[in-house]
């Protein structure tokens, strides 16, 4: 092998810096500010060094440059592991090895280190638009490694033969992706800090944390119903269960014991359907009330809520199935049951003594107690709005008696209140209500803003029901959405306000090819390529038989384009091809032509040598040389040509 | 389209110079071609009686001059006398003011001479003190030099050379044409008695209708796969040039006209190739060099037809 | 102290152990290169790369990109990044894309034997290879090199021919076959490399080197009357050539100077049988001298004697050359001298 190691030529060193820029500018929002400006600084040098041809740094600059870059970033992270730290450490590498450019190799190693920033941007996001910046990235990467190989065509032509290798490149790409034996992460530890800024319902409910929730248009997840979609009133996405209460907030039960399977019976039809959760980095899975079935490697908590083994770090999908109506918990155990009927000592004294009314009245009957209940929310003519006013310490007799303006958990928190108080268990569920059919592909898209909190009474001989207190003051939150329960003139999230129809739709239609994109490329997992498999009719596929079906098709696709690459466009004139065919013939009799041999020359020897074809050799010839000598066209002489060659069998 | 008047010619010319078909055609190719031809050959062989019939078969004026070693430029150009009548210098023109001049010996006269005459051919004008004449149409130079290496002699370097268009040989004649040659009648009677064929208008003509000869694309392309090769084997010291080609086309339209062709064969080009390379391509290979048809063959095999 | 020694032991053996790598690696490429030839050189013109003698391998550059996909790959599947799968498998498809180009880029070239001018013996060899290329697009960036000599690159236009001049120092008079050459190509991406080998027929002839201290020229013959230094003879009128300072002015030929108006000063040149001759003659040199200091010596004298123009002849033995002069004469003389004694003429 030839060992050339040629410096870096001055386009090289500009495709160089380009291909940094692509791979670097889509980072800066993830890099601290210091970095973005130090990696621009040394941009700046390496436009510099290229424009004056400055002589490069010395190598102990270098050094030291190492060394403070990733310094910086152990001061800034505390550590140089992890998802942003690493990327700022490749962003030090890549702004110092532009600095450095000696030779060919180093191009080499920047295009190998702009390929590691696009996996880091990925880390990030993976939106479509992420995609496509990365398509372009890899896109100029490329066009840097072909200038460093050669660096004569101009941007343009370099541009366009990447752009036609990668596109090459691109059956290969769908193959693997489809075919590759997919495995299922992760293969080693993850970075504390992927998910720290996912937003989503958490293990505590305090008065407001659902309001701030309601002001993101961020998705939950998304449903696909195998049937009809049910009424919006029946779309309560059960979330977390949260039984104590510490007078302030709620939270999640501190132990649960787990169901392995569905602990109950539901009555009527089963609901069908399918979630595609994005990652929130909990362990709950959201389900329509209430689940009939789990998903796989998820239990259901002894409060009827499916949690999965594993924090949901990415998004899941999974098949469900949900009983409209259920009798849940008739046999619940004392201990959950006691547990529901907590109350702080003290606080709230005007509710309590109400609700102490309705036990003195109706004793154990907890029907009439709920009944009584709901009587009161209806009274006292409570306005749901998503900015009520700050409460005290007795923020439920507050909420009820003064202020009367509250959001869902003031509304689940004082129901729940007052049925405690009257002796009956209950418990407050988070989860989301309703969502909004996309009509553009029937999928069901449950915002952040969706995310709402119900009550849950036990009642002897039903089990747990179902009460949704803001569904007796504002019952067009539950049958149509929030913007048509808060009143108006509130600041609604920008996509929940259904004012611009033409922007409605339009959000339908990137929601869906976002969906298409979430449901086909990112959620492409083990999982969906043995169904896409089976559906194929490769049943129980194991990696054996994958990797031969891949290499057969890998094969064929590269055998397709060898052919295309390999493709000879050397265009044949037709009489010499016809004369190719005839001297074929001949030479099968012995009588063969040399390529330097003319027509005419040639037809002469082979004419002695086979008399008897004398006349007709030579009337080949001299067509021939006429055709492809002569001026002018010559159709009629060209078919001439041909009918004698066809007619002549020496 | 076979042209009688030019095979009346041929045989007119075959008649008198015997068993050497070959060489004649290629002479009056090159004079079709508007070229001049360098005949290198031992002396009696027939050159001089060659040019004489040419120019009595196609009616043209004909001028031998024999080249010798005290020869001036003004020998073969021209001289202004001072006309004493008149007063005035008067230019008497040399030798090559004619249409068909034999330069006998070229390599006998010093460079000088010889360049006198070369550009001349080149130009086909002369300019003597000042002045530019125009040299007849047709004109037609027929150059002879010794093979033999003498001392005292220039032999003509290689740049001037290229101006020939041809350089053929006529050898010795083959047993039965020398004695024909030897039991038939003079010679020069028989020239003398022959008669134009053509006019001197219609010559011009002929070298027009040579120009027009069809070379298709194909061909062009065998020519410069010629000229390529030469350029590039190690079998050659220096390639053709483009000036070379130009003669190897143009030589080989007349070859196709002689054959009653418009558009030229490969046949023609390998017909008068070894003429074209013989004063222009030098093996490398020293033993080759004095077997012209050899080294021609070996270029033709060597190249295929595109 | 001791130390110190172990570690330069250690250098040593890893040295030594480097060394035996080198040699191990050059047999076995030695023993590839014999089979990937097959046929045996030299082989006849034109050598055409067809697609059994162009071999494919990653690149060091193609190596590291394939680790770092390896990487990409394994970060992808710990993090479940869809688009960390497409990236790699994209690139993989790149790199292999990137074999069908490079490997095209190379086959189907012929090779043909272009010129070889002769040289001195301690000068450069020059061996050109006319490069053909018979498709409609260009061939970029083809390198050429003899085994672990400086490369030489080239690009073919469309249906088009490049000369490639490769150099090897000529240490011997004689034929000088020309070594065999590795063609390679690592266009467009740098990954992959293609290459083949190939053995042109096609010899430099190397002269003896000219000695740099020679002997003045062998003049022979009767110096004693009438002749000139530079071996033309003063009897026989021969012609005429233009007058030169060092002429002597009793051949000036004036009768033809007063031919001609404004001319340049005629030297009358004769020859005869005084004419001295100049002969480099294999005998006049002493016996005492080797062969080869003999034949440098007589280069030396050939190139004197063509630079002073003059006209001389050899004797070698079995050789015999005619007094002559001019390029042909040289170069006939030296061809003898570097073959002599090598049976082939």
């Amino acid at each position: 092998m030839a060992r050339i190691n040629r410096p870096v030529s001055r386009r090289q060193a500009w495709w160089l810096l380009a291909t940094a820029l692509a791979a670097g500018l889509p980072l800066t929002p993830q890099l601290p500010l210091w970095l973005s400006l130090a990696a621009a600084a040394a941009f700046c040098w390496r436009a510099a060094l290229t424009l004056r041809q400055w002589r490069l740094p010395p190598r102990w600059l270098m050094f030291v440059l190492v060394i403070a870059g990733t310094a910086g970033v152990f001061l800034q992270y505390r550590t140089i592991f992890g998802r942003t730290p690493g990327i700022s450490l490749l962003v030090v590498f890549l702004a110092l090895k532009l600095l450095e450019l000696r030779a060919a190799r180093d191009a080499m190693a920047t295009a190998l280190l702009c390929y590691f920033l696009v996996l880091g941007q990925f880390l990030f996001t993976q939106t479509i638009p992420t995609a496509l910046l990365a398509c372009l990235t890899v896109l100029i990467t490329t066009a840097n490694l072909l200038a460093a190989s050669d660096d004569r065509p101009n941007p343009l032509q370099q541009l366009r033969r990447a752009g036609l290798m990668l596109a090459q490149a691109l059956p290969f790409m769908l193959l693997l992706f489809v075919l590759f034996p997919r495995i299922q992460g992760p293969l080693w530890g993850i970075p504390q800090d992927r998910f720290a800024a996912v937003s989503g319902l958490s293990d505590t409910m305090s008065p407001g944390s659902i309001a701030q929730l309601s002001q993101s248009d961020a998705i939950a997840f998304r449903v696909q119903f195998k049937g009809t979609v049910p009424q919006q009133s029946q779309l309560y996405w059960r979330g977390p269960v949260m039984p104590a209460f510490d007078g302030r907030s709620w939270r999640v039960a501190q132990t649960l014991g787990a169901y392995p399977e569905v602990p109950y019976r539901g009555l009527g039809t089963l609901v069908d359907y399918e979630v595609t959760l994005e990652p929130h980095g909990k362990f709950w899975l959201f389900a329509l009330e209430l689940p009939a079935t789990l998903p796989p490697d998820s239990a259901l908590t002894s409060d009827y809520q499916p949690i999965a083994r594993e924090a949901v770090r990415n998004r899941l999908r999974y098949n469900q199935r949900a009983w409209p109506e259920a009798i849940a918990g008739v046999d619940e155990a004392p201990g959950a049951l006691r547990d529901a009927l907590a109350l702080p000592k003290q606080g709230n004294p005007r509710i309590r003594a109400i609700s102490a009314g309705w036990q003195a009245r109706h004793g154990n009957d907890g029907a009439a107690i709920l009944a009584a209940a709901e009587a009161l929310f209806s009274q006292q003519l409570l306005i749901y709005t998503l900015n009520p006013p700050l409460l005290g310490a007795d923020m439920v007799d507050e909420f009820l008696f003064d202020s009367r303006r509250g959001f869902c958990e003031h509304f689940a928190t004082a129901f729940v209140f007052a049925l405690r108080a009257a002796g009956v268990p209950a418990r407050v569920v988070a989860g989301y209500q309703g969502g909004e059919v996309n009509p553009v592909d029937g999928y069901l898209v449950v915002r952040q803003y969706d995310a709402h909190a119900w009550a849950e009474a036990w009642i002897a001989g039903r089990g747990w029901v179902r009460i949704d207190p803001t569904a007796i003051s504002a019952p067009s939150r539950i049958n149509n959405n929030l913007a048509n329960a808060v009143p108006s003139g509130e600041e609604l999230p920008f996509l929940a306000r259904g004012d611009l129809a033409w922007l409605r739709e339009l959000r339908y239609r990137l929601d869906a090819v976002t969906n298409g994109w979430n449901q086909w490329v990112l959620g492409y997992n083990p999982q969906r390529q043995r169904d896409l498999l089976a559906s194929l009719g490769l049943n129980e596929p194991d990696w054996r038989s994958m990797t031969a079906v891949l290499s057969v098709l890998c094969g064929m696709v590269m055998l397709g384009l060898t052919a295309w690459i390999l493709r000879n466009r050397l265009r044949v004139d037709p009489s010499l091809a016809a004369w190719r065919r005839f001297t074929a013939r001949l030479a099968k009799r012995g009588v063969a032509w040399q390529t330097w041999e003319g027509p005419l020359a040639f037809a002469e020897r082979a004419a002695k040598q086979m008399p008897v074809h004398a006349e007709a050799i030579a009337e080949i010839a001299s067509l021939y040389a006429r055709l492809r000598y002569a001026p002018g066209p010559r159709a009629s002489e060209f078919e001439q040509l041909k009918a004698k060659i066809a007619a002549f069998k020496p | 389209m076979r042209l009688p008047e030019l095979d009346a010619i041929l045989a007119d010319i075959n008649r008198i110079i015997l068993g050497k078909e070959r060489p004649i055609r290629l002479s009056l190719a090159c004079l079709l071609a508007r070229g001049h031809l360098l005949i290198e050959d031992l002396p009696g062989v027939g050159k001089t009686t060659l040019a004489h019939v040419l120019a009595r078969v196609l009616g043209l004026d004909f001028q031998r001059i024999q080249f010798t070693s005290d020869m001036l430029p003004a020998d073969i150009l021209g001289v202004s006398i001072f006309d004493r009548d008149s007063g005035s210098f008067h230019f008497h023109p040399g030798p090559i003011f004619t249409q068909v001049v034999l330069a006998d010996e070229i390599n006998r006269a010093t460079p000088k001479a010889q360049s006198a005459l070369l550009e001349a051919m080149e130009e086909r004008q002369v300019t003597a003190e000042g002045k530019t004449r125009a040299l007849p149409e047709p004109f037609f130079v027929i150059a002879t030099q010794n093979p033999t290496h003498q001392i005292g002699t220039f032999p003509l370097p290689e740049s001037q050379l290229d101006r020939f268009l041809l350089k053929i040989e006529l050898g010795y004649p083959d047993p039965a044409a020398e004695r024909e040659l030897l039991a038939g009648a003079d010679r020069r009677q028989m020239v003398a008695s022959l008669s134009p064929r053509i006019a001197p208008q219609r010559l011009i003509e002929l070298q027009d209708s040579v120009r027009a000869v069809h070379a298709s694309p194909a061909l062009i392309d065998y020519v410069q796969a010629l000229a390529a090769h030469t350029r590039t084997a190690p079998r050659w010291q220096a390639g053709l040039s483009p000036r070379a080609c130009l003669a190897l086309l143009a030589v080989a339209r007349a070859w196709a006209l002689l054959d009653g062709r418009d558009h030229v064969l490969p046949e023609d080009v390998q017909a008068v190739l070894p003429g074209v390379i013989a004063h222009r391509l030098r093996p490398t290979d020293d033993t080759l060099r004095t077997n012209v048809e050899s080294v021609a063959a070996a270029l033709i095999e060597a190249v295929p037809l595109p | 102290m001791s130390r110190i020694s172990d570690w330069a032991m250690l250098g040593a053996t890893s040295s030594q152990a480097l060394n035996m790598l080198a040699s191990l690696r050059r047999r076995l490429r030695e023993i590839f290169v014999r089979w990937a030839l097959r046929v045996r050189p030299p082989e006849a013109a034109p050598i055409i790369l067809t697609q059994r003698r162009v071999y494919v391998l990653p690149t060091r550059a193609g190596l590291a990109y394939g680790m770092a996909l390896l990487i990409i790959l394994l970060g992808a599947m710990n993090y479940n990044l869809s688009l960390g799968h497409a990236l790699v498998f994209l690139l993989a498809g790149l790199g292999i894309v990137a074999i069908l180009h490079t490997f095209r880029n190379l086959v189907l070239v012929s090779i043909r034997p272009g010129r070889c001018e002769p040289v001195f013996a301690g000068g450069e060899a020059q061996f050109d290879l006319v490069l053909e290329n018979q498709r409609p697009d260009p061939r970029t960036s083809l390198r050429l090199f003899f085994e672990d000599d400086v490369p030489v690159e080239v690009d073919i236009g469309r249906r088009a021919a490049t000369v490639a001049t490769l150099t090897v120092p000529a240490a011997r008079r004689g034929w000088l076959a020309m070594p065999r050459v590795t063609i390679e190509t690592t266009w467009p991406l740098g990954l992959i490399r293609a290459w083949s080998y190939a053995v042109p027929d096609l010899n430099c002839l190397v002269y003896p080197e000219p000695a740099a201290k020679a002997p003045p020229l062998p003049w022979s013959g009767d110096s004693a009357r009438g002749s000139t230094r530079d071996g033309r003879g003063v009897d026989d009128f021969s012609g005429l050539r233009n007058h030169q300072v060092a002429d002597p002015p009793r051949h000036v030929a004036w009768k033809a100077v007063a031919r001609q108006q404004d001319g340049p000063l005629l030297t009358k040149l004769f020859s005869g049988a005084s004419a001295q001759q100049l002969w480099l003659d294999w005998n006049s040199l002493p016996e005492a001298l080797d062969v080869e200091r003999r034949l440098s010596i007589l280069a030396r004298w050939m190139l004197d004697a063509d630079a002073a123009g003059l006209a001389w002849g050899l004797h070698l033995p079995g050789v015999r050359l005619p007094p002559d002069s001019g390029p042909a004469q040289l170069s006939s003389g030296l061809r003898a001298l570097a073959l002599h004694d090598h049976g082939t003429h």
